[in-house]
C-alpha cells in the first residue's frame, strides 16, 4: 500500500516538473491505471479523485481557454489524501506490528 | 469687560480640571500664585481672541484654549497661558468669587455633555486599539473589571494594567496622558472606549457586532489576495519546474509579504515554507526533494482555498496568528507536575514546566530561559520568582496553585507577564490529582488520542501507565537509551531518550530506573512524556517517571 501512495505521488511529482502545458494529455494513461489498482486495494475515494483528474487532464487538451486551476485544486487535493492515507496506514502498520507481537509470544 | 461671545462661552464652560487636563497640576498651582502676583495687564481684543499682555509676556487667548499662543519659547500649555485664562475668567464675570463656574437658572453647575467624546465613532476606536485590545476590553466588560473614572469639566479614566491616567477633554486633541503621548495613543482609545461603556453607549453586543464588522472588512482583502495565491499557484503548475524561471522565488516572495501585510500570517508561513523549497531546487541542494515541494506547493494551496471560501468565524481562526499571542483566560486552577532541563538551538536554554489544568483537564507548559554564550559551561539556577511566587517554580512541583489574571497562548504556553498572580495551595501526591481517563494504561486508546502528528506538543502530552516495563539495552553508536513499556494486552510503547550534553541529569534517572526494575521486575513506574510515531512504532520521550504510582491503587 505503501509503495502505490509513493507512486502516485511521483506521478503528481512528474506532472509539477513537466508542466500541464507539456505532460497533461500524456499522463492520463499512467493516471487512469493508478486509479485502476486503487480501486483493486480498496482505495475507493484514491481511485475517484484519480478519475477525475483523468478526465480533467484529457478535457485539457481539447479545450482552447485553458483554465488550470481546478486540475491544480484536484492535484493538491489528491495530495492530501496521500498524507490522510500515510498517516492512517501507520497507525494501522503499529497495530499490526503489536498484533504480531502478540501471535509471536502466543504459545504454540 | 466685554469678550467675544465664542471665548467667553469656552471660559464660562472649564474649572481647574479642565486646566490640569491641558496641562499639568504643577503648572496650574503655579499659575494661581503668578496671578495673585499680577496686577493690571494689558488686555486688548483681536477678533476672536483675547491678547494678554504684562512684562515681558504676551498671551493670545483663542478657542479652543489648547491652541493659545504665548510668547515665551514653551510649547505646551505653559503658566502664562493659564495666568492669562484665569485672569479672563475673573474678570469677564464667567467665574464667581470663590473660583466657581458661572451657574444656570436653577443655581447649579450645568453638567458637561462631552457631545465631542459621545460623537466619536467606536469602530474607529476598535481599529485603533486592534484585535488584541479590543478583546481585551470586551473581556474586562464581561467580568466587571472596568475602569475607575471620574468626570467633571473633564474625564478621567485611570487604566491600572497600562499603567496610565487619560484626562479626556473637549477638543479631543487637547487630552492628555501620562504616557506623554502627543497623538491619540491607545490608552487615550482604551479611556475613551471605557467611557462610552460607563456612559451606556456602547455595551458588550455592540462591541462584539463591531469586531466582527471590522473583522469583515479585513476578510475582503484578505480573500482577494487567497485567489492571487491560488492562481500564481496554478500557473506554477502549468508552466513546470522544468521551464520555470528562477524569478518564481521572488514572485513567491512577493505573495508572501502581501500575505503579511493582509494579516494571514499562517498563508505567509506556508508561502516562504514553499519559497525555501524553490530555492533548494534553483541552487541545485541535496536538501531538494520534488515530492517535498509538491507538499509545500499543496498545503499552501488548499490553505488560500480554505481560505477564500471559509465564513467569517472560521476564517480569522484558518488565518493563524503572526506570533503567539498571550490571552486572558481568567483565573486557573493548577497542579505542577515536573519540570524539564531545555537546551535550545538558537542560543537559549533553560527550564519547561509542565502544569495540569484541574478545571480545562489539560496540560500548560511555561518556559523560563536565558540566552547562553558559548562555552558557558556553568549550570542555571532561576533565580527569579515568577508570578509574585514567594519561592521558584522548581521548589513548588508538586503543588497546587491558583493563577490569577491568566494568559494563554494558543499552543498552551503560559505567560510570565507581571499581571499574573499565583496563590500556592498545597502540596498533593500526583495521584490525587489526575482523573482514571488521563492514565493511560491502554494503549490502543494512546496511539489514537494522543499520537496524531497534527496535535500540538502540549496536546500529546500523557501519563502513560504500563503494567511491566523490559529495558533494552543501551544504543552506544546513536547513544541511544531505550526501555519497551508493556500494558495488559502486550501492546508496546516504546520510550527513547538520545544522549544531549547537557542534560545528563535524564540519562542517570533512566539507567537509575533500569536499575531498580531489574531489581523488582514487577515495579510498575508511572511514565509521563510526549507521544509521537516514528515508522511502525508508538514511542515516547520521558519527561518524569515517578515509581511508586501503585500506591494509589492499593
Amino acid at each position: 500500500m505503501n509503495e502505490l501512495l509513493g507512486r502516485i505521488e511521483q506521478a503528481l511529482a512528474d506532472l509539477l516538473q513537466s508542466g500541464l502545458s507539456t505532460r497533461a494529455a500524456a499522463a492520463g494513461p499512467e493516471i487512469h491505471a493508478l486509479a485502476e489498482e486503487c480501486e483493486r486495494v480498496g482505495l475507493h475515494t484514491g481511485a475517484a479523485l484519480l478519475t477525475e483528474l483523468e478526465s480533467a487532464l484529457m478535457q485539457r487538451s481539447r479545450t482552447i481557454i485553458k483554465n488550470d486551476v481546478p486540475i491544480t485544486a484536484m492535484i493538491c487535493r489528491l495530495e492530501q489524501y496521500l498524507e490522510l492515507c500515510r498517516e492512517k496506514l501507520q497507525e494501522e502498520l503499529i497495530e499490526k506490528r503489536w498484533s504480531d507481537n502478540l501471535t509471536k509470544e502466543a504459545p504454540q | 469687560m466685554e469678550l467675544p461671545q465664542q471665548l467667553a462661552a469656552a471660559l464660562g464652560a472649564i474649572d481647574e480640571d479642565y486646566l490640569v487636563g491641558l496641562s499639568n497640576k504643577g503648572t496650574v498651582n503655579r499659575a494661581k500664585k503668578d496671578l495673585a502676583a499680577l496686577t493690571d495687564p494689558q488686555v486688548e481684543i483681536n477678533g476672536a481672541c483675547a491678547v494678554v499682555r504684562w512684562g515681558d509676556v504676551e498671551c493670545e487667548i483663542r478657542t479652543p484654549l489648547g491652541e493659545s499662543r504665548c510668547s515665551c519659547p514653551s510649547s505646551s500649555i505653559c503658566r502664562h497661558r493659564i495666568t492669562a485664562i484665569l485672569w479672563l475668567r475673573e474678570h469677564s464675570g464667567q467665574e464667581g468669587p470663590r473660583g466657581e463656574t458661572a451657574c444656570g437658572e436653577d443655581g447649579e453647575a450645568a453638567p458637561r455633555r462631552f457631545e465631542e467624546l459621545a460623537a466619536y465613532p467606536t469602530e474607529k476606536l476598535l481599529r485603533q486599539l486592534g484585535v488584541k485590545q479590543s478583546s481585551a476590553v470586551l473581556f474586562r466588560l464581561e467580568s466587571g473589571s472596568l475602569p475607575r473614572i471620574s468626570q467633571t469639566s473633564v474625564v478621567t479614566v485611570e487604566l491600572p494594567w497600562a499603567p496610565a491616567t487619560v484626562r479626556l477633554l473637549e477638543p479631543l486633541e487637547h487630552s492628555t496622558c501620562t504616557c506623554h503621548s502627543k497623538s491619540f495613543c491607545s490608552h487615550k482609545a482604551q479611556a475613551l472606549l471605557y467611557w462610552k461603556i460607563a456612559e451606556g453607549m456602547v455595551d458588550a453586543d455592540t462591541l462584539k457586532e463591531a469586531l466582527r464588522t471590522s473583522e469583515n472588512r479585513s476578510c475582503e482583502e484578505g480573500k482577494g489576495i487567497c485567489q492571487a495565491v491560488q492562481e500564481m499557484l496554478s500557473a506554477q503548475m502549468t508552466t513546470g519546474l522544468s521551464r520555470i524561471p528562477d524569478s518564481v522565488c521572488d514572485t513567491v516572495e512577493r505573495m508572501a509579504s502581501l500575505c503579511h501585510t493582509a494579516k494571514l500570517p499562517s498563508l505567509e508561513r506556508s508561502l516562504r515554507r514553499l519559497h525555501r523549497e524553490y530555492t533548494y531546487y534553483f541552487n541545485r541542494s541535496a536538501l531538494y526533494r520534488d515530492t517535498k515541494l509538491l507538499r509545500f506547493l499543496a498545503q499552501s494551496f488548499r490553505l488560500a482555498q480554505q481560505l477564500e471560501q471559509a465564513e467569517d468565524s472560521a476564517y480569522q481562526r484558518l488565518a493563524g496568528a503572526f506570533r503567539d499571542e498571550y490571552l486572558n483566560v481568567g483565573p486557573l486552577q493548577l497542579y505542577l507536575l515536573t519540570e524539564r532541563a531545555f537546551l535550545g538551538n538558537n542560543g537559549y536554554s533553560g527550564a519547561v514546566y509542565y502544569f495540569w489544568s484541574c478545571q480545562k483537564h489539560r496540560f500548560y507548559t511555561f518556559y523560563q530561559l536565558r540566552p547562553v554564550q558559548e562555552g558557558d559551561q556553568r549550570r542555571w539556577s532561576p533565580p527569579e520568582f515568577v508570578w509574585k511566587m514567594p519561592c521558584t517554580l522548581h521548589h513548588a512541583i508538586h503543588t497546587r496553585l491558583e493563577l490569577n489574571g491568566a494568559r494563554v497562548s494558543h499552543s498552551g504556553k503560559l505567560s510570565s507577564t507581571e499581571q499574573c498572580e499565583a496563590v500556592l495551595g498545597p502540596s498533593e501526591e500526583p495521584w490525587n490529582v489526575f482523573p482514571e481517563d488521563e492514565i493511560f494504561t491502554d494503549f490502543a486508546r494512546l496511539l489514537h488520542e494522543r499520537s496524531s502528528p497534527h496535535l500540538p506538543e502540549s496536546q500529546r502530552l500523557a501519563l502513560v501507565y504500563p503494567r511491566r516495563c523490559v529495558p533494552r539495552k543501551y544504543d552506544t553508536v546513536h547513544q541511544v537509551f531505550s526501555m519497551e513499556l508493556v500494558d495488559e494486552e502486550g501492546r508496546i510503547v516504546y520510550l527513547e531518550s538520545t544522549y544531549r550534553h547537557g542534560v545528563d541529569e535524564t540519562m542517570e534517572h533512566l539507567e537509575g530506573i533500569t536499575e531498580q526494575i531489574r531489581k523488582n521486575p514487577q515495579l510498575r513506574p508511572m511514565f509521563f512524556g510526549t507521544v509521537y510515531r516514528e515508522e511502525d512504532k508508538l514511542k515516547l520521550f520521558p519527561i518524569e517517571i515517578v515509581t511508586d504510582w501503585g500506591a494509589r491503587n492499593e
